[in-house]
């Protein structure tokens, strides 16, 4: 049905596992660099990070199951899925205390995703509606993530709010 | 700095070891080393080797990201 809607398949199922590979990735790195953000600057940025931290994560496990309904599948191989990944690793700056370079490793990882969920949407719009759903749902929440790393950075009010009670608002309607 | 043609710069399409360039408003960028260009390919449907002058409009992005990858030379027309 999707794919006589005009969807090519083969095209966004690699997309999807690309995407839920740097979901899953980012949630391993965002681990190291959350350990980091320590001292009197790190700790104030520890609250936002682990929040976006475990809603990557949660963004890796809404996607598998519509990758799998797609007809496709995680790579076997662990490392693959790693390589493979549409962003970038995040891993952490020489610099431990610098604050400012996590922040902007964590703004640059958001950013990507942003332009990987836009993409997503971008193709599935109108043809592909639980794809385009979800993904929407998860692009919702990563624009939440770059607006409060780049407040921090300095780059002015994004306008957004702090997370009120549970994580993923936009996106735990597809992991229930 | 070096010229190419578009018939030249679909040489460097990243497949089989190829550096992989992309143009972008008469400039040539390098994207061999950017994990964004793995193996010439990026975001599933785009190719290393092609002109995007014009394409880029249809991105989730602008041409400011262009600017971190290093300019290997100019697009020229044919002949």
């Amino acid at each position: 049905m999707v794919e006589k809607a005009g969807v090519n398949v083969e095209e966004l199922l690699e997309l999807l596992v690309k995407n839920a590979a740097a979901e899953l990735t980012t949630f391993y790195y965002y681990t190291i660099l959350h350990a980091n953000l320590i001292g009197l600057e790190g700790e104030g940025v520890k609250v936002i990070a682990e929040t976006a931290r475990i809603e990557d994560r949660n963004h890796f496990e809404a996607l598998v199951p519509r990758i799998y309904e797609l007809g496709g599948k995680l790579p076997d191989d662990m490392k693959v899925f790693h390589d493979m990944s549409a962003c970038p690793p995040a891993r952490l700056p020489k610099d431990l205390s610098d604050v400012k370079a996590i922040l902007k490793v964590l703004v640059e990882a958001e950013r990507c995703a942003v332009r990987g969920y836009t993409h997503i949407c971008n193709i599935t719009a109108g043809k592909d509606h639980r794809t385009y759903a979800l993904a929407s749902a998860i692009l919702n929440e990563e624009i939440e993530h770059e607006s409060w790393f780049s407040e921090f950075l300095g780059e002015g009010p994004s306008g957004h709010f702090m997370r009120q009670g549970e994580t993923s608002p936009f996106v735990s309607k597809f992991m229930r | 700095m070096q010229r190419f043609t578009k018939k030249e710069l679909a040489l460097y399409n990243g497949e089989d070891g190829a550096p992989a360039y992309i143009a972008y408003d008469g400039n040539v960028y390098d994207v061999s080393n950017s994990f964004l260009w793995q193996t010439g390919r990026h975001q599933v449907r785009h190719s290393a080797g092609v002109d995007y002058t014009g394409g880029l409009d249809q991105a989730p992005h602008g041409s400011d990201l262009l600017e971190r990858l290093p300019v290997v030379g100019i697009l020229v027309d044919e002949d």
